[in-house]
């Protein structure tokens, strides 16, 4: 298949057991480049699970993961990360005792060697995410909304193909969510990231993805355009219909 | 800001000391200088591979392996005190790249254990070699005639120098790395750290230092034994880390002079040195949990939030 219309990752019926208990059941999908992808459902659906199998922090029991073609999912992660797949973290996503600059300078480093370049794609980053002001804080002493910023500018700053955000946007007051959407927005445009979310605030997922997953129990229930989820029976069922 | 001055305080000592040591090369304070400036690098030492979380006590062992590396080549082989340096720096680090490959992977308690056995290994080792002298050592390192009169000040001059690099390699990205790791693992991870391949060069880089500095050590007594080279060496060095300070590099250097100074002229330990060691960690880590410098630099804080106040 030719590079252009490939999938640029494909999850192929992974599957994570926990002992017992199956926290991903034969999970198929495709991100496509460019797309911003949502993945929603339920606490407990097995969202984080998913993005710590696509991110090698956990091994698939069965199925596999394709990144640019090719099979990933036996790398480890810090592989993957300089392949250009970057995930945030749902929680604790912070060096918290370095400062913002050190923060981004650690997630920098093992992508650009040169300190003038880096120096120079850290400029760039810093400029995106809009941290110039708190560059000397410790990440610790941030306030909430920057902190979850830092974590997006952390996995942002290899430049990543796929970006993978978990819950970014937890916390954020109206004029926060609005100011996350604009910068996500920005690096599919400026720097053509391909982006997929978890992101428990329905109308940001709704107002943002391209297309929709939707998680129940660990399995795939359906997927679609937001206007297709939000209208889909079961969907509204299983977690929509509840939750709002 | 104070940290800044401690830098400058640490190169004023050395300064001083190297000055001192061409001055009067034969005087007993040299003696003091000489077991300070080892004591210094040790400290220093094992608080670099507290950057990336572990406690090395296998830092008594690399020190050992310098002092034994320097001891057989210039006693069987005839090598100057410079190539005998080289060597011991060489033989550490190729120890530690092969020790930490092996055991980086754990951390915590369990490399404390490891790297605890590694010591006591290294000391029965040495024991039962007959070409590194048993239990009675080798003695006869010394350095030329006429270098003698120089030769405290160039140990001064290049343990500080190794320390100096230490504290300029944590200041790089490859030191805030080692940090990251310390911090939160998967986020190193998760950037593109090969976070063992980062660990393992962390400890070569401690071990290099530290094997010098042993070589050193052997040539300042003229007598490696394996008593010279215990666990304890260890202790001491984390004795420096924890009243000095852990944050800033001086913590340890601090921490080495005044436990050396107080060795030397305040009590006479003679077999209860290592219950003083053990009850200054202790007291240290109760009454200064952040060291000296810790404590010096939340009064300076203080005073300039009091001033501040008062100003305003
Ligand atoms: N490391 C783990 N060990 C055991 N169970 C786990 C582990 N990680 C997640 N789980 C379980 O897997 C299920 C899915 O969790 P998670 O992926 O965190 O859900 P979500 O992110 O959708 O809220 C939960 O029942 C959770 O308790
Ligand atoms: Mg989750």
């Amino acid at each position: 298949m030719p590079a252009e219309t490939q999938p640029l990752f494909a999850a192929e019926g992974i599957t994570k057991r926990f002992g017992g208990l199956v926290a991903v059941s034969d999970v198929s999908f495709e991100i496509s480049r460019g797309e911003i992808l949502g993945l929603i459902g339920p606490n407990g659906a097995g969202k984080s699970t998913i993005f710590n199998l696509i991110s090698g922090f956990y091994r698939v029991t069965r199925g596999r993961t394709v990144f640019q073609g090719q099979d990933v999912s036996s790398l480890p992660i810090w592989k993957l990360a300089r392949i250009g797949l970057a995930r945030t973290f749902q929680h604790d996503s912070l060096l918290k005792g370095m400062t913002v600059r050190d923060n981004i300078l650690v997630a920098t480093t093992q992508f650009i060697r040169n300190p003038a370049e880096r120096e120079k794609r850290m400029s760039e980053t810093i400029d995106i995410m809009g941290l110039g002001e708190v560059l000397d804080e410790k990440a610790s002493n941030l306030p909430h909304g920057h902190q979850r910023i830092l974590s997006i500018a952390i996995a942002f700053s290899g430049r990543p193909a796929l970006l993978c955000l978990d819950e970014p946007l937890t916390g954020f007051n109206q004029t926060e969510v609005l100011g996350g959407l604009d910068i996500i927005r920005r690096l599919r445009e400026e720097f053509a990231t391909t982006v997929l979310i978890v992101e428990h605030n329905m109308r940001a997922v709704m107002s943002l993805c391209d297309r929709i997953l939707v998680l129940h129990h660990g399995k795939l229930l359906g997927s679609g355009s937001p206007e297709e989820v939000q209208n889909d029976p079961a969907i509204i069922e299983a977690y929509l219909g509840k939750s709002e | 800001m104070l940290f800044d001055k401690l830098n400058l305080l640490f190169l004023a000592t050395v300064a001083a000391s190297v000055a001192y040591c061409l001055a009067v090369p034969g005087a007993f304070f040299v003696q003091v200088i000489l077991w300070a400036t080892l004591a210094a690098t040790l400290g220093a030492g094992i608080r670099f591979v507290m950057l990336v979380g572990e406690l090395n006590i296998g830092t008594s062992a690399f020190y050992g392996i310098g002092g034994y590396t320097a001891a057989y080549l210039t006693t069987a082989y005839g090598l100057p005190f410079g190539v005998a340096l080289v060597a011991a720096g060489i033989a550490g680090g190729l120890v530690a790249a092969v020790f930490g490959y092996a055991t980086m992977r754990t951390s915590g308690a369990y490399f404390m254990l490891i790297s605890f056995a590694f010591a006591e290994i290294f000391r029965m080792l040495v024991v039962e070699s007959d070409f590194l002298g048993g239990n009675n050592g080798i003695i006869g390192l010394f350095v030329s005639v006429e270098y003698e009169p120089y030769f405290a000040a160039t140990v001064v001059a290049i343990l500080a120098t190794l320390i100096s690099a230490l504290a300029v390699i944590e200041n790089s990205s490859l030191g805030k790395s080692f940090i990251a790791i310390r911090e939160r693992e998967e986020i190193a991870r998760s950037v593109g750290i090969n976070v063992l391949a980062i660990r393992v060069l962390c400890l070569v880089i401690s071990s290099v230092v530290i094997a010098v500095a042993g070589a050193c050590s052997g040539f300042i007594t003229h007598l490696v034994t394996p008593n010279d080279y215990t666990f304890m060496i260890a202790v001491f060095a984390l004795a420096y880390v924890k009243l000095g300070g852990e944050e800033h590099p001086t913590g340890p250097i601090l921490g080495a002079i005044l436990l050396t100074l107080a060795a030397q002229y305040l009590i006479s330990f003679g077999a209860y040195q290592q219950v003083f060691f053990g009850t200054v960690i202790a007291v240290a880590m109760i009454l200064l949990p952040q060291g000296i410098t810790g404590r010096l630099r939340d009064l300076v804080r203080l005073t300039a939030k009091r001033t501040a106040r008062d100003a305003g």
